[in-house]
């Protein structure tokens, strides 16, 4: 985990309802609910910085297991929920707002998430509480904003530089933020140079 | 004679009155007054009872039916089909009052009698007895013989017995040559089958000349004398050709029966219509046809006569026959089945006091009821005869062994024990022509519906309004006493007619294919409603055990059982129910170690999205 606020996450009023673990059969109650997860879940790692979900650590969290009902949502449902996550809106999901992580071992850079390794397929997850495009234009609305058009920053300082602390990508995955500055070299407006682990970015 | 208007059941059959008992059905009746058919009275069911002939449309049968009552008729005759025209069962009226002296004054005269006989329109298929009776004005004997199962002598039946009284209490002559006491059954059927013969060469003579002249019309026939035709009448017993004036066999002294009734009467078919449309408590001027279409004639003919000599109307308010070993300590006993008694400690015998009497009138008691038991169940026309005693003694014991067995027996068994009324409406097979599965599904469907609709027995009331098909079967099937059981495919047919008879039953298929059975006025939104009205409920009463849940906001969970004993359905209804509830969004489901339990929907409740979507 990256960082922790210590201020406890506030549930939804449905986190309490005891149906709301069950997987429902009625297709539009199921999609409501599938609904409700989607936001809890994206609150929740938006709450805590989180941004890869290992299923079977989040399995033993609040975040599936509530305690006071006595209610867990189990490691198969919970896929289910990711899957619905992982769709786009049109596919009839939830807007791709997860993605699996396949290959958990090339992710094994960053280290402190490295926990989602080796246990097979959709294990770990992406949360797109932000999707990439939207993680890139919430950076150029920040370069824009502090003037740093044309200049050369690395990638090191975009995350934990003191210059975006109070940002919210402060401490973000580095591979999302590589995704995130993909984009904006697909737009035209970053350059990203540099070898594996010294990418330096220049903004246009 | 009057047509009498009818009150109908809810499954639009006719209500019974105490004591009376269908005997045939019979679908695609029309009925004709007179010559006339009556409009709107063409297409029906013709139901046959032990007090009255009831016609009830096919549309609009509240409106357009009648009955008629078995004591106003004077005498019927059939009439086969012929060509296009429809065998027909004509039905003359009793005369009045005031024309009754006047025919029997009637009888008396030759020339009255002869002039009748002149019409051979009038009555074709009786003539030969018509003819002749003159010289025997006064009613005859009984002259019927029954044989002796043992040596087959043919023994006369007892004059004094009647066959509308007897009972297998009653004490038989034994047979003359062998000595052996005939079974009751053997003499019963002998002696009906006697009466039967009798009846008509009677009836006929009772005619008033005047109604006599009403239904005869002058046609090419009328000149020819029925003697010039050459028909003879073969005996049914010896096969002896005999001359058709003659009313006994020549050779074996049998009656005859009437001829064959192959003079189909054409003239009135098609015939004009009947001017008044609503026909209900006029009087009928002279005779009444009904003009079965699609057969079952015969039958209806039959079982007409045989309702017609038993005169069960007559037995309404009859004392019960006192039987020969109980003497005349009880004569007056209120009881309608005096056979079956449970011993009285109060009774005034005095031939045994204290324990030893009480134990002697239980033994005499029982003995009795063995003996109507091993009578009964020799012959099905017996049970038929004592089917009333038979009854009384089945409650009888099954109220017995219902206090001897725990109090907390289940309602049905109640029901199950009230099986009198159901046997006797119930249609059977047996009360329907051969061959006709139509009609006796649609008899079914409508059995069904007054079963289910009978308030006496309350049994959809009871489970709620709702009950599984099965549920149904079960205990329809068990209160018709293993016989005439209905199959379960003909009764799933049944029940599929209900909607199309436009009875106040429906089958209801459940999406797991669980069929029920409900009332036509209940639907899901009512269930719904009650459902959701038991949920508010559920959020105003504080839970029992402190609840880690907001219970003001969700209320509690309800598992089918809980539903089951709410609403007083069966739990298989209730699941379904349930989840029909769930189907349509407004409960949720709990899957969980205590099992499936239900909620009110909170999650696809709008009100709470807009809650959640705050948080992100």
């Amino acid at each position: 985990m990256t960082t922790t606020t210590t201020t406890p996450f506030p549930f939804p009023p449905t986190y309490n309802f005891p149906p709301f673990f069950t997987p429902q059969p009625n297709t539009t109650t199921r999609h409501s609910q599938l609904e409700k997860w989607s936001s809890l879940i994206q609150s929740w790692c938006r709450h805590h910085r989180q941004y890869r979900l290992s299923l079977i650590d989040a399995v033993e969290t609040p975040l599936f297991h509530n305690a006071a009902l006595r209610k867990r949502l189990d490691l198969r449902e919970a896929r289910a929920i990711i899957d619905w996550m992982a769709k786009s809106e049109k596919e009839g999901g939830g807007g791709r707002r997860a993605e699996w992580i396949s290959d958990a071992g090339g992710t094994s850079s960053s280290g402190s998430l490295g926990n989602g390794v080796g246990q097979g397929p959709k294990a770990v997850a992406w949360i797109w509480w932000r999707r990439p495009e939207e993680w890139a234009d919430v950076l150029v609305e920040w370069v824009e904003g502090t003037g740093q058009r044309g200049s050369v920053l690395t990638v090191y300082e975009l995350i934990h530089g003191e210059g975006a602390m109070s940002q919210e990508f402060h401490g973000m995955d580095i591979d999302i933020m590589l995704r995130s500055l993909n984009v904006l070299v697909k737009r035209g407006k970053a350059q990203i140079f540099g070898g594996e682990g010294q990418e330096g970015v220049k903004f246009f | 004679m009057f047509f009498k208007s009818l009150d109908l059941t809810t499954a639009l059959r006719p209500l019974l009155l105490p004591d009376e008992i269908l005997l045939f059905v019979q679908d695609a009746v029309g009925l004709y007054e007179g010559k006339y058919k009556i409009q709107n009275y063409q297409s029906g069911h013709a139901y046959l009872t032990s007090h009255r002939v009831c016609y009830v449309a096919t549309e609009d049968p509240r409106k357009y039916s009648v009955a008629i009552d078995l004591k106003e008729i004077d005498r019927v005759e059939s009439q086969a089909g012929f060509l296009k025209s429809s065998p027909k069962v004509t039905i003359y009226s009793k005369p009045q009052k005031k024309k009754t002296d006047k025919s029997r004054s009637a009888t008396a005269s030759p020339a009255v009698a002869q002039q009748s006989a002149l019409h051979p329109t009038h009555s074709l298929s009786h003539l030969p007895q018509t003819n002749l009776p003159q010289s025997s004005p006064s009613p005859k004997p009984i002259n019927a013989t029954w044989i002796c199962p043992i040596c087959s002598f043919s023994n006369p039946v007892p004059s004094n017995f009647d066959p509308a009284m007897a009972s297998a209490a009653t004490n038989l002559p034994p047979c003359l040559a062998c000595g052996i006491k005939p079974p009751f059954t053997t003499v019963l059927k002998a002696a009906i089958n006697a009466v039967t013969s009798r009846e008509f060469p009677l009836l006929n003579l009772a005619v008033s000349p005047a109604i006599a002249q009403d239904t005869r019309q002058p046609n090419a026939n009328a000149s020819i004398s029925p003697f010039g035709s050459g028909e003879t009448v073969s005996c049914p017993r010896c096969t002896f050709v005999n001359h058709p004036s003659l009313v006994e066999c020549e050779i074996c002294g049998a009656p005859l029966s009437a001829g064959s009734s192959a003079n189909a009467n054409r003239v009135d078919s098609p015939a004009p219509l009947f001017e008044q449309s609503h026909i209900a408590n006029t009087e009928v001027s002279e005779c009444v046809k009904l003009s079965f279409r699609a057969g079952g004639d015969k039958t209806f003919y039959e079982r007409l006569k045989g309702a017609l000599v038993q005169r069960k109307w007559l037995l309404q308010n009859a004392p019960p026959v006192p039987s020969p070993s109980q003497g005349a300590s009880s004569p007056g006993l209120p009881s309608p089945a005096p056979s079956v008694e449970i011993p009285l400690p109060s009774a005034p015998r005095t031939s045994g006091a204290g324990i030893a009497g009480l134990e002697r009138r239980g033994l005499e008691a029982r003995r009795k009821n063995e003996l109507v038991i091993g009578n009964a169940f020799e012959d099905l026309e017996a049970l038929m005869a004592s089917a009333k005693q038979i009854v009384a003694l089945a409650e009888t014991l099954a109220r017995e062994s219902g206090m001897t067995t725990n109090e907390g027996s289940p309602e049905t068994s109640a029901v199950l024990s009230e099986s009198a009324a159901a046997l006797g409406m119930v249609t059977t097979k047996d009360m329907l022509s051969s061959g006709s599965e139509s009609l006796y599904l649609s008899e079914l469907a409508r059995d069904l519906a007054e079963y289910l609709t009978d308030d006496r027995k309350g049994i959809l009331q009871r489970e709620g309004g709702i009950m599984s098909l099965i549920d149904l079967w079960a205990v329809f099937n068990r209160s018709r006493n293993g016989v005439e059981l209905a199959s379960p495919s003909d009764f799933q047919k049944a029940a599929e007619l209900w909607e199309k008879l436009k009875l106040p039953v429906r089958l209801r298929r459940f999406k797991s294919g669980l069929l029920v059975v409900q009332r036509y006025d209940w639907s899901d939104e009512k269930t719904i409603e009650k459902l959701q009205a038991w949920m508010e409920e559920l959020r105003r009463v504080p839970p029992d055990d402190p609840v880690p849940w907001d219970w003001p906001l969700f209320g509690r969970a309800v598992t089918a059982q809980e539903a089951a004993h709410r609403f007083k359905w069966s739990v298989g209804v209730a699941a379904e129910e349930l989840e029909m509830a769930e189907d349509r969004g407004v409960l949720c489901r709990e899957e969980g170690i205590e099992g499936l339990r239900f909620w009110h929907n909170h999650i696809s409740s709008p009100e709470y999205d807009d809650l959640s979507r705050l948080v992100i």
